[in-house]
């Protein structure tokens, strides 16, 4: 090889690598296969005649051979299932190559040449192991009615619950005093957190940071957030009282209907037709005759304006 | 009849009035009517074109040239302003000459139509538009209208008679987008889409005779509910707050049915509509068939407080209903008979649904208010008569406003003036009794109704009109009683009675003997004479006896019954009949009397104070059943910090029985006790323990019990204690330490998970009393407030705040009450001088966008800043936002906090007190507030309280060399002269010394700012009666933009002409009238001479005014510049001689008051001194 750029090229892959020593050895590994193929590549290059390369044109040869090596197991792989086999056979390999056009005869002749290089075997590098899954339970195994070949259940710990749980404080006093103490810890959090994260006041001039309010922010429509419960207070509402949430439903029930069928309010009725929406409610609307629930006229004929 | 309108919320409106006038009298050749802001482009009468004349006095009081700035001339001023355009004496902004085609047609009562084209741009009064700044057409946006004003403001968006008293039937049409709901008086008879279907026309008919103000519109794109009880009630509400309408409306069937069941009458009008808008003019305001309430008023169910203020606010609106719109008044000084019946029969109301004890409650306190006030403010008269019309005659001296007119009162007094007027119908139920009283209501009420239904007769639709005459008439129709002498004394008299009373007990002749004192001398107090009812609980019962105060006799003899025996264990008799058990060894041992009560119904409009020991108090409090006397037994109680009062007061606050707002008054009493015993107080801080008790857990007792409101007496209770606590101070006068860390673990342990209502306010007092906590920091001099140095407890109490405050922004609380009361902690903590002082807080929660609520609280904090800090600024600031800001309540309350906090009064010094001040305040009364009627009289008010009547002192006298102050009879060297030319915003060409060579170009100048302004014809003034046409039918239409196809000519034409009129001005109309212009500078107090004319005179005169006018109006431009200096020539002419003549022409003639400075003349004021 002798190349001193792709010498520094692979010297840094080394770097690199050994600067990835400490990451996980399936990776060392990968890492591994791939310099030996790089190392293919150079000395491919160099049979050709190349005396130098780029590292990004060395890279990118590296990855196309790659893939093609891929290419071919991943076919061969494939017309070996397709016949219902599990491990490709010779022949797998020589349709796949042929399939991808190449000249599956000119193998050999290539092989045997006599300028080739002889690379050396890449260093013996563990295969990576599959790290030990946490064991819990006992490991199911299969079923007399399955098949053995089929896969195995997952490691216990994916699916068996284990609970725990603490001896729960019935005293009173810690209780509420932890929720308290809890319900404070989160205001004060989340109120500071605004205050870092949004327009602050000061009553402080020397240490704004001391007591911080969020700023004041006018709203376009004040009263909306003033007078509406707010989404916390109308659950905890549900939660006391569900009778009272029954009203609640059912007055947002009423109120949909109620607009449905007051075409004279309406904006979304505005744009259609006034014709009149029949509705379920619609005989019971009919007692209520209030003018406001009427719909619009047409205007008539052509008036004078 | 009435048509309206194309509403675009962009502010623009157009529209038409057409008006049929049926003339009661002959000579009807002009036509008076009322109109503000309004662009009238054309005006037609019978189809013909009419000529008219539009002048408005009230825009500016006083002009420009004046350099009077005192209050009275101010006053006299705007009185005869208001005055001048006043629709019950048959005045009007616009005038409308009738076309002499027809005058042959209105001398035989033939109906004329009115048809009048205008538009309205920019309403700054009478409509107010709300138009929230967010993404989204207008229905999105929430963008709404409404029309507001107080009193009558109606000719503020339509020209109209605007008087309660001018009743007609009404068809009103309103065009406008289709997105948008219009609610207006009347029935809805249809909808109809515009032919490009993009809009929509709303048709009204109202059909029951109604005055012009009893008018009024919303538009917007309101949800819309019908109510499930009474299908021809809707409500209205904004977008999203429907579930919030349907839980507060579910009350109302309950209202009417009241009503309908007392009054033995149903409901007037065939519909009722609410509407809740936002930026609401007030809390509610009644009109035909409809009410407009503030959209604050709406609560969920959750919500325990603002409950009962809702039903209160419906109650009353539909009180005014029935007294108010349909019954209206005959004149502003039969406001009160309305006022009173309606407050009455809402306190009727009052006591069926909150009961008895709340209306008693209720009824002590606005007596109270109404004593403090006239003690303080001087009298409130419910009936002023203004006959001679003289100065001197003014029924009220001691105010600082006439109360001739509605729009010159201040609103502090209009309150009280309602106040009083409902407490006197009171009176008159407890002498001819309830029965008779709602027979009397029933009464009016069914002539009224007859009358609606009759077509248009003069005097027929009178019987809708409620005058004080008509009234008491009926009332002695029906009871057969002479309640003379209690409306002489209450409705025709202003001021209370102000009772002291005292007593002894004579053992040998078994004795009571009483002494009842007045003061009758001291403002606003009046002299009583007559029957008062004394209430003695002995031994052996209660009894009541009827004294008769005289002129002289201050002492009566009460003869007790019971022989002063007490060996024997016997149970006491109450006035209620209830027998009980008491401990009287407390009692004087030779005395049989437990307690005296002077006047226990409240039957006379007085304060009593009355000298009882303390054991008589402790007694009433304790053992007397009547809610007033025991809120009067604690209030007494604060004078006697004894163990034995401590003890009253707290059996009163654990006893469930008693009324929850005497138990909450306990608590502040308790309070000021214990401070008061600081040094012998034994065992924990007062309520404490007692807090304990009730609301903490069992087991552990330093924590509270987890919220549950269902009771809602003990949840006020719960509420107010620890507010009372904080008031507590230990010897070094500190808040005890005890105390503060009790009502921190409140809130740290406040858990309301578990409830079912909001415990918004709960937490909003606790906040109220870590604010009442707080003491004025141990200051080092100057020393600057920084975070290290903060007092320990005061950092906790902060962190509190800043906590709550913050957690509002992201859990918002009804009506944002947490926010309120932060605010006014922080002012607090800046006040005791732990925090340093600033304002920039205050103003950013002021900005408009804010709820009002946090706003005004805001406000508040920023007044009270001003006052302290003396800060001009802010002051400016604040200022700034009365002229500016968008909501005109956030306006009014701005200059009501500033006159109840002022930063300086006329009796102190202050550097704010300069005469760029008072020029600015002067500019907003005098022509920045003439859009709003309150607002002005708040500005006046504003002005009383920082400059008093006179000149305010820190002007410089006139800037003339010599100055004859004509009070002291003296003539001093003005030693001003040289800063008034540094400092004067503008030099007085008058003053400087050019005085008497003629009128400054200014006034031309002023002319065309504000190109209104008409002189005041001699025949104008007479011709009243020529107006008079009463009722028909009156009639407005607004077009659409599009469809308006305006005839630019006859604008052209129309502006020509005012301006014609305008220039008619120049010219003095009578000689006499043009007063010498140094005087302005000199004199002080205002008047006009007019010339009277006979009645006889009046058709001749008012011809001869016409043609003079036509002459000008052909003429005038030509010689404009003539006349001008003939003008001047003219004025200097008289301008000797005339003055002394004036002067004692004024003395024999000032009653002139029709027409008087501003009555269209104004330009030069005529000022005159005696």
């Amino acid at each position: 090889i002798g190349d001193p750029s792709l010498l520094r090229s692979l010297n840094g892959n080394t770097v690199l690598i050994s600067g990835k020593a400490a990451t996980s050895p399936a990776e060392n590994y990968h890492l591994a296969r791939r310099r030996t193929l790089q190392v293919v590549v150079s000395a491919l290059l160099t049979e050709c005649g190349f005396e130098s390369a780029e590292k990004a044109a060395v890279e990118t040869l590296t990855e196309m051979m790659q893939s093609y090596i891929t290419e071919i197991g991943r076919c061969a792989k494939a017309y070996c299932e397709h016949t219902a086999r599990s491990v490709p056979t010779l022949a797998d390999t020589v349709v796949t190559l042929i399939e991808m056009g190449f000249n599956a005869d000119t193998l050999p002749v290539y092989a045997k040449r006599s300028q080739r290089m002889v690379i050396t075997a890449p260093p013996v590098t563990n295969a990576p192991v599959t790290p030990k899954a946490l064991s819990a339970g006992q490991k199911r195994t299969h079923p007399a009615y399955i098949p053995s070949h089929f896969p195995e259940f997952p490691d216990p710990h994916t699916y068996i619950k284990t609970p725990t749980f603490r001896e729960p404080v019935s005293d009173y006093q810690v209780v509420r005093e932890k929720a308290a103490s809890q319900k404070r810890d989160v205001e004060r959090a989340l109120t500071r957190f605004m205050a870092k994260t949004g327009e602050t006041q000061s009553l402080f001039k020397d240490d704004i940071t001391a007591f911080p309010l969020i700023a004041a922010q006018p709203s376009s429509i004040p009263y909306l957030s003033a007078l509406l419960p707010s989404e916390l207070e109308l659950q905890t509402l549900e939660e006391t009282d569900s009778s009272e949430q029954d009203d609640q439903t059912d007055s947002e029930n009423a109120a949909g209907n109620l607009i449905n069928d007051d075409p004279g309010g309406d904006k979304e009725n505005s744009m259609l037709p006034p014709s009149g929406v029949p509705s379920a409610k619609a005989s019971e609307e009919n007692v209520i005759d209030n003018p406001y629930l009427r719909p619009v006229k047409k205007p008539k004929v052509r008036r004078k304006k | 009849m009435l048509c309206y309108y194309d509403i675009q919320i962009v502010r623009r409106n157009l529209g038409y009035v057409e008006l049929t006038i049926f003339p009661t009298v002959v000579n009807l050749n002009r036509i008076k009517l009322n109109s503000k802001q309004c662009r009238i482009y054309r005006v037609r009468v019978n189809e013909l074109e009419a000529p008219f004349i539009y002048n408005d006095p009230t825009l500016e009081v006083c002009h420009h040239e004046s350099k009077q700035r005192n209050l009275n001339y101010f006053s006299s001023a705007y009185t005869a302003a208001v005055s001048a355009v006043d629709p019950d004496a048959g005045h009007g902004e616009l005038v409308i000459k009738v076309p002499p085609e027809l005058w042959k047609q209105g001398d035989d009562l033939k109906v004329l139509k009115v048809y009048i084209e205008f538009s309205l741009d920019q309403p700054k009064g009478g409509l107010h538009f709300v138009v929230p700044d967010v993404e989204g057409s207008m229905a999105e946006r929430g963008a709404h209208v409404f029309s507001f004003g107080y009193q009558n403001s109606t000719r503020f968006w339509f020209p109209c008679v605007d008087s309660y008293s001018e009743l007609c039937t009404w068809k009103l049409e309103f065009t406008v987008d289709a997105s948008m709901v219009a609610v207006s008086c009347g029935d809805l008879v249809e909808t109809i889409y515009t032919h490009d279907m993009r809009k929509k026309t709303y048709h009204y008919v109202l059909p029951i005779p109604t005055a012009a103000p009893n008018i009024s519109l919303a538009v917007g794109p309101f949800e819309i509910l019908v109510d499930p009880y009474m299908h021809e009630v809707t409500h209205f509400c904004l977008p999203q707050l429907l579930p919030l309408l349907k839980h507060s409306m579910s009350y109302l069937h309950e209202i009417f049915e009241f009503y309908e069941e007392i009054l033995t009458c149903r409901y007037p009008y065939s519909c009722f509509k609410t509407v809740f808008v936002d930026e609401a003019y007030v809390q509610l305001s009644s009109y035909a068939s409809m009410s407009i309430f503030s959209t604050n008023l709406l609560h969920s169910a959750t919500i325990i407080d603002q409950t009962p203020l809702t039903r209160r606010c419906l109650a009353q609106a539909l009180a005014q209903q029935f007294f108010g719109c349909f019954i209206s008044r005959m004149s502003w000084a039969d406001e009160w008979v309305l006022k009173g019946i309606s407050g009455y029969i809402y306190g009727l109301y009052l006591k069926k649904t909150f009961g008895v004890n709340e209306y008693r409650h209720w009824i002590k306190e606005e007596l109270d208010k109404i004593v403090e006030y006239e003690l303080k403010m001087g009298g409130v008269l419910l009936h002023p008569t203004f006959t001679g019309g003289k100065e001197k005659d003014n029924p009220t001296p001691h105010l600082h406003f006439s109360i001739k007119h509605p729009h010159t009162l201040s609103w502090e007094y209009f309150k009280m003036f309602q106040c009083k007027a409902h407490l006197v119908m009171r009176l008159i139920e407890n002498r001819i009794s309830m029965e008779f009283m709602l027979q009397v209501f029933n009464k009016l009420l069914s002539l009224a109704s007859t009358a609606s239904s009759q077509k248009y007769q003069s005097h027929m639709w009178s019987q809708m009109l409620l005058s004080t005459h008509a009234f008491l008439k009926s009332i002695s129709n029906v009871s057969g009683k002479d309640i003379g002498p209690l409306i002489k004394q209450w409705v025709d008299q202003s001021s209370v009675v102000k009772f002291f009373g005292s007593f002894a007990f004579n053992r040998k002749r078994n004795v009571l003997e009483l002494e009842i004192r007045q003061d009758y001398t001291s403002s606003g107090t009046q002299k009583y004479v007559g029957p008062i009812k004394v209430t003695v609980q002995e031994l052996d019962g209660s009894f009541n006896h009827t004294l008769q105060i005289e002129e002289n006799s201050l002492k009566h003899d009460i003869p007790c019954h019971s022989k002063s025996r007490r060996n024997k264990k016997k149970k006491i008799p109450l006035m209620n009949g209830e027998e009980v058990d008491m401990d009287l060894s407390a009692m004087d041992a030779d005395s049989p009397l437990l307690w005296i009560r002077i006047d226990p119904d409240m039957s006379i409009l007085r304060k009593v104070e009355f000298e009882q020991a303390d054991f008589m108090w402790q007694y009433q409090l304790r053992y007397e059943r009547d809610v007033v006397a025991q809120e009067e037994a604690i209030s007494a109680l604060e004078k006697f910090p004894t163990p034995a009062s401590r003890l009253a007061l707290t059996d009163i606050l654990e006893q469930e029985q008693c009324f929850y707002k005497v138990r909450m008054q306990a608590c502040f009493c308790l309070a000021k006790i214990a401070n008061s015993m600081v040094s012998t107080w034994q065992g924990p801080p007062a309520m404490k323990s007692l807090f304990t008790r009730m609301f903490c857990c069992k087991s552990c007792p330093n924590i509270v019990k987890t919220n549950n409101f269902i009771s809602f007496q003990s949840y006020f209770l719960q509420k107010t204690m620890p507010v009372a606590m904080a008031l507590l101070r230990d010897v070094h006068n500190l808040c005890p330490k005890d105390v503060l860390n009790f009502i921190l673990d409140l809130i740290k342990y406040n858990d309301n998970r578990k409830n079912k209502f909001s415990d918004n306010y709960y937490r909003a007092d606790l906040i109220e009393a870590l604010t009442n906590s707080l003491t004025p920091a141990i200051s080092i001099s100057n020393e600057v407030r920084t975070v290290d140095n903060l007092n320990a407890d005061v950092r906790l109490i902060l962190e509190e705040i800043t906590r709550f405050l913050n957690m509002e922004k992201l859990l918002p609380s009804f009506r944002n009450t947490i926010t309120v009361r932060c605010l006014s902690a922080i002012r607090q903590l800046q006040r005791n001088g732990h925090i340093p002082s600033d304002a920039s807080l205050f103003k950013s929660y002021a900005e408009y966008g804010h709820f009002v609520d946090v706003r005004v609280a805001a406000l508040e904090a920023l007044v009270d800043y001003t006052r302290v800090e003396r800060s001009s600024a802010e002051l400016q600031w604040l200022l700034n936002m009365v002229q500016n800001d968008p909501a005109h309540y956030v306006r009014h309350k701005i200059l009501g906090m500033l006159s109840k906090n002022p930063p300086f009064t006329k009796t102190t010094d202050s550097a704010l007190c300069n005469e760029a001040l008072v020029d600015q305040l002067w500019k907003l009364m005098n022509s920045g507030t003439s859009h709003d009627w309150r607002l002005r009289c708040d500005a006046v008010n504003l002005y009383y309280t920082l400059f008093g009547l006179t000149r305010p002192s820190c002007l410089p006298l006139p800037e003339l060399g010599l100055v004859l102050n004509l009070k002291e009879k003296k003539a001093v060297l003005n030693p001003t002269i040289k800063p008034e030319l540094e400092v004067g915003p503008e030099p007085d060409p008058i003053s400087l010394g050019v005085c008497g060579v003629g009128q400054p170009p200014q006034g031309l100048k002023r002319k065309a700012e504000t190109p209104l302004g008409s002189p005041p014809e001699p025949g104008q003034v007479l011709q009243q009666q020529d107006d008079d046409a009463r009722g028909g039918h009156f009639k407005i239409r607004f077009n659409t933009m599009e469809d308006e196809d305006i005839d630019m000519e006859t604008v052209h034409d129309s502006q020509a002409f005012i301006h014609q009129h305008l220039h008619l001005l120049e010219r003095p109309s009578t000689p006499g009238k043009e007063p010498p212009s140094v005087e302005q500078s000199l004199l002080s107090m205002p008047a006009t001479p007019v010339p009277s004319f006979s009645k006889e005179t009046s058709s001749l005169a008012s011809k001869h005014a016409g043609e003079h006018g036509h002459h000008h109006h052909h003429h005038h431009h030509e010689h404009k510049k003539k006349k001008k200096k003939h003008k001047h020539k003219h004025k200097h002419k008289h301008k000797h001689e005339s003055k002394d003549k004036e002067k004692d022409r004024e003395r024999d003639n000032s009653h002139a008051y029709s027409n008087s400075p501003a009555s269209g003349r104004s330009l030069r004021s005529p000022s005159m001194s005696d």
